[in-house]
């Protein structure tokens, strides 16, 4: 914008000046509305509404203020003078306006008006009053010197001054209910950030080169495929969710009950039928469920492998452990799980318990990985289809429990029954609550 | 007396801060000038002048472990006031620099702005300096020459304000003002406030007021013919 003020100055292609009169006084450089709009018509070829518009922002943003209604900040297109601000007064974000500037401001304006300032002004005289208290003596002086040396300039310059700083606290300062030009968005990162130019010598182009073709060799699944696995995941897992399917017994957000989750804590003695299916779903939601492997861990003591549930949880412990108890934890897994004639030995083929044991001389967070992997296939291949056709299992889906809906209060002159816990995903197509 | 000495010291730097804001606000318009910028760098050098007597006055003072505690307090009321000063006249500067950078004087190619602005600057810096009137005696660059000397004062004042910070140990909210709000007011200066005041009601007059001026002076003129006329009368009959 300053640009554009600037070149407008130009004396033969800038705007044409004229003369504001006072009664006495005769100030120069004013110019009106209908001058700033042609000018910027001609200088940039631009729609008389764009012109307007753009002379809106000059003088919204401060850098012409206007003669005749100071508190209006519109650019009006016909004779209303105009006047340049003297650039101390641009908006600039590098020197905000503060808040000692403003109660110096008051301080004057007190002083000329007699104490008969505006209500917003009045307010945040009492409130600046308070909040810079320290400095109030200077802020009096300070306003009475700037007065004193207002004094010495000629009439029509001090007219000027006035009219200035009113608009430039107009601007910086707007009464409650303006529009306030000031206000920017959440600061957005600089984007002037200088990029570092890499030297484009054959390294460069040679680690480009891998870079592709890495990208290459990389395995991609054809998307067919992919959402054909993403819809059968969701068809399986829609009744178990609470937002898309309702939840039993109701909602607690709506009703005020909080019975859902209380059934659903992870603790707790009998499990609701949903849990229970989901068990059977993969081996991930089985283990992942607290329940479920409490139930996995005795189905395995009765099969005589629960070493393995062990192992994995002990290797479980290892990976996500306090750091100081690293080497502790490796040495109890070895005397328990992996020392020849260990108490709980478990069944890793010989390549990878040697690559353990190697590793074990200097453990770290991940030795235990790839016994891991392996017990935990095993379990998944071989004890997990088992468990889900045991009778354990079976006997749980049998108990398990579904509780009822609560039935919702009907007021007598309501006329839609709000049931208590509505799907969002049923009401937006049909319009109303199904069940 | 220290204190009336320290409070003297305290309104010159005040006066002579408000003079150099004055003055910068006109930089970049149509007032500016060569000379503008020689009142500019000498005010300058005036304030910091003024600065470095009032910091050693107030430090001693504030060191001085055998003033009594209301003493005391005035001194650190006074030193807020200082800081501030100094802020304000740091900021001023700052500025004035970038304002004098961007608006070189004798570049045919950049024109200040418009602000309507025609009379000098001169009685201000009269005021600040303290002299009846300003001489004018430097080069035609000013402009560009002074910018050099005003960054290194920048520079001094920021590390003069640094050790103030700390070496000084007083913290500003302690300190209560003695005036209360409207105390401006009560100033038995009258500041021009009459003629100030009667200047921004015929600003917004005075597209107004020439008819209803008009109307006045044809009344007043009436008025004189008719006394004429009875005076005539009186001595003729």
């Amino acid at each position: 914008m300053e640009r554009v003020i600037v070149s407008m100055q130009d004396p033969d292609m800038g705007i044409k000046m004229r003369n504001q009169r006072l009664l006495i006084t005769v100030i120069p450089h004013a110019m009106t509305g209908n001058d700033i709009v042609e000018w910027l018509i001609q200088k940039y070829a631009i729609s008389e509404e764009e012109s307007l518009h753009l002379g809106n922002l000059l003088v919204k943003h401060g850098y012409i203020y206007p003669l005749k209604d100071p508190r209006s900040l519109v650019l009006r297109a016909d004779d209303s003078p105009y006047r340049f601000q003297t650039p101390y007064f641009w908006t600039s974000s590098k020197w905000p306006a503060t808040e000692l500037d403003y109660a110096i401001y008051l301080a004057k304006k007190n002083i000329r008006k007699q104490g008969d300032l505006i209500d917003h002004e009045k307010d945040n005289y009492n409130l600046l009053h308070k909040r810079i208290n320290h400095t109030w003596d200077f802020v009096v002086m300070q306003a009475r010197e700037q007065l004193r040396a207002a004094k010495q300039r000629r009439k029509g310059d001090r007219i000027v001054i006035d009219c200035q700083e009113q608009a430039y606290w107009l601007v910086n300062r707007p009464p409650p209910g303006a529009l306030n030009v000031m206000e920017h968005g959440p600061e957005r990162r600089n984007c002037h950030i200088s990029r570092v130019q890499l030297p484009e010598n054959t390294d460069y182009y040679k680690r480009e080169i891998e870079c592709c073709r890495k990208a290459m060799g990389r395995t991609r699944v054809k998307s067919s495929i992919c959402l054909e696995g993403y819809i059968k995941f969701n068809e399986q897992y829609v009744p178990h969710d609470p937002i898309m399917s309702g939840c039993l017994p109701s909602n607690p957000w709506i009703t005020d009950d909080t019975t859902y989750w209380a059934m659903n804590a992870p603790t707790v003695t009998t499990p609701t039928k949903l849990r229970v299916e989901r068990w059977g779903f993969s081996f991930s939601e089985l283990l992942g469920d607290t329940l479920g492997r409490r139930q996995l861990l005795e189905f395995l003591k009765k099969e005589f492998s629960a070493e393995n549930l062990s192992f994995w949880e002990a290797c479980e412990e290892l990976r996500y452990g306090e750091q100081a108890r690293i080497a502790d934890i490796v040495d109890s897994i070895y005397q328990q799980f992996l020392a020849p004639g260990a108490t709980r030995w478990v069944n890793i083929d010989s390549k990878t318990m040697e690559r353990t044991l190697e590793g074990i001389k200097m453990p770290h967070r991940y030795v235990m990985d790839d016994a891991q992997m392996h017990i935990y296939m095993l379990m998944k291949k071989d004890s997990y289809p088992r468990f889900l056709k045991s009778e354990l299992y079976r006997s749980l889906l049998a108990e398990a429990v579904m509780p009822p809906e609560t039935k919702k209060r009907v007021f007598p002159f309501m006329r839609k029954q709000r049931h208590s816990s509505p799907s969002p995903a049923l009401l937006l197509p049909t319009g109303e609550p199904e069940a | 007396m220290v204190k009336e000495e320290c409070k003297a010291l305290l309104d010159a730097l005040s006066k002579v801060t408000a003079c150099y804001r004055h003055m910068v606000l006109t930089i970049g318009g149509t007032s500016d000038s060569q000379n503008l910028r020689e009142e500019l760098k000498k005010t300058r050098q005036k304030a910091q002048e003024l600065a470095v007597a009032n910091r050693n006055k107030l430090t001693a003072v504030l060191k001085d472990k055998t003033v009594s505690k209301e003493d005391k307090a005035e001194f650190e009321r006074l030193w807020v006031i200082f800081s501030t000063c100094m802020e304000i006249l740091e900021i001023d500067m700052r500025r004035a620099l970038e304002l004098g950078q961007e608006f070189p004087l004798n570049v045919p190619k950049k024109h200040l702005i418009q602000t309507g602005m025609s009379g000098g600057t001169s009685g201000v810096a009269a005021r600040a300096m303290s002299v009846q009137n300003m001489k004018y005696e430097a080069e035609h660059n000013i402009d560009v020459v002074d910018l050099k000397d005003l960054e290194n004062e920048i520079n001094q004042v920021g590390e003069m304000m640094y050790e103030m910070e700390m070496k000084v140990n007083v913290p500003q909210w302690t300190v209560e003002a003695k005036q209360d709000p409207g105390a401006e007011l009560k100033s038995t200066i009258s500041v021009g406030a009459s003629s100030i005041g009667m200047i921004s009601v015929e600003e917004n007059k005075s597209f107004c007021d020439i008819s209803k001026v008009l109307a006045g002076i044809i009344f007043s003129a009436v008025l004189i013919i008719a006394i004429v006329l009875a005076v005539c009368v009186v001595k003729l009959s």
